[in-house]
């Protein structure tokens, strides 16, 4: 059951990353998320990162209050979110934005669909115009376009 | 006559092989010796002052058959030279590991490594605030991090927590002997009512937390120093030519 919560969150993070990436990051605190677009900051450190310590807290909040009513439910909520941005950060750092030069060369369908829908949305150096707000789902369009190359 | 010299000969085995290696030629560690000493001596007031306070407090203390006798401060000789032997160890083998091996690969972690980091030692400081060792080594461990992260902008937390994962090996020999492993009563002793209680092997938990930012202080202040001494070299080296 446990289990369960966690893989429920999971997923439902993927959900919450397009509304918050859209309407939040893209919205009201643009002015953090701009120099991911255009790169506006220098040095290894861009202002976007500080958005992980906004994503700290609802995971802090709900450890903290799992643990005190005795590691319940929102425990494992706060596992399932805890555990969402790992992967967020696995791939986005790592595969999308190459800080590794690790799994440069992939020809794995689902990381070339991620990556390519990641690049358009970086396309869009402005705040309003944008598309592929989700991050581990992208547009079903993506994934076609590299099955079908690769028959 | 030799039980009593126990924690010296901890802290002269953790030193000597670093010391010894310090002068190969490849290695040239030596060099450093002045800025290793700038540098944890500047980690050291606060830790000592913290060890000092904690000591005062009860929350840990020292069993003095395993020491020479001399006591500043309420603290041990041993426990005064414990804050430059490990120090040196960790800095020596950070240096060698950094200068053979490209580690900059780990480096893609850093990110991950605040967003635990950050999670844990509040979630931690949070539950536990009444347990004193627990809670200070949790603000201080969540400080230097988001320090070294958002304010100094080092991109290196990633490999040197790689180096102390290495370290936790040589961490677990000197720190299982301080607090009770192979010998008869620890050296160190723990009010339990001030930390956690969970022990790997004999260390509690609370000790390698703390290490490891101590650890990541060390490394800041080295490389920060180091770097000022070679800028230094070059623009002398520049001006006499």
């Amino acid at each position: 059951m446990n289990f369960l919560i966690v893989i429920v969150v999971f997923i439902a993070m993927e959900g919450a990353t397009w509304v918050i990436h859209k309407y939040v990051m893209h919205g009201f605190l643009w002015v953090l998320h701009r120099d991911h677009h255009d790169h506006s900051t220098d040095g290894p450190l861009e202002r976007n990162d500080l958005f992980f310590v906004i994503f700290a807290i609802p995971a802090i909040l709900l450890f903290y209050l799992g643990v005190q009513q005795g590691v319940n439910y929102l425990f494992y909520i706060g596992l399932g979110i805890t555990l969402y941005g790992m992967a967020y950060f696995m791939v986005h750092d790592i595969f999308i934005h190459q800080r590794a030069k690790v799994i440069k060369k992939t020809e794995n369908p689902y990381l070339l669909a991620i990556r390519r829908a990641h690049k358009q949305h970086h396309k869009h150096l402005g705040k309003e115009e944008g598309e592929c707000f989700g991050f581990l789902w992208v547009p079903i369009k993506y994934f076609k376009m590299y099955f079908n190359k690769n028959k | 006559m030799l039980q009593s010299s126990t924690y010296l000969l901890v802290n002269f085995f953790a030193v000597i092989i670093c010391f010894i290696a310090s002068f190969d030629k490849r290695v040239q560690f030596y060099k450093y010796f002045g800025i290793f000493l700038i540098s944890s001596t500047i980690v050291a007031i606060p830790f000592i002052a913290w060890d000092v306070w904690f000591t005062d407090m009860g929350v840990w203390w020292f069993n003095t058959d395993y020491t020479t006798g001399l006591i500043i401060a309420g603290l041990p000789i041993e426990e005064w030279m414990f804050f430059y032997c490990i120090p040196f160890a960790c800095i020596f083998t950070y240096y060698c590991l950094d200068r053979f091996f490209d580690l900059s690969w780990a480096n893609v972690f850093n990110n991950v490594i605040v967003f635990i980091t950050t999670i844990v030692c509040v979630v931690a400081a949070l539950l536990y605030h009444d347990k004193i060792y627990t809670f200070v080594t949790a603000l201080v461990t969540l400080g230097a991090i988001l320090y070294l992260h958002f304010i100094a902008k080092r991109d290196w937390l990633g490999q040197a927590s790689f180096v102390f994962i290495i370290l936790m090996i040589p961490f677990f020999l000197v720190n299982g002997v301080l607090t009770g492993s192979g010998i008869e009563t620890p050296i160190v002793n723990y009010n339990s009512q001030h930390f956690l209680n969970v022990r790997m092997l004999t260390v509690p938990i609370e000790d390698a937390v703390y290490g490891y930012s101590q650890f990541m202080l060390n490394v800041y202040f080295f490389t920060l120093l180091k770097k000022k001494y070679s800028d230094k070299k070059e623009i002398k080296s520049a001006l006499t030519e």
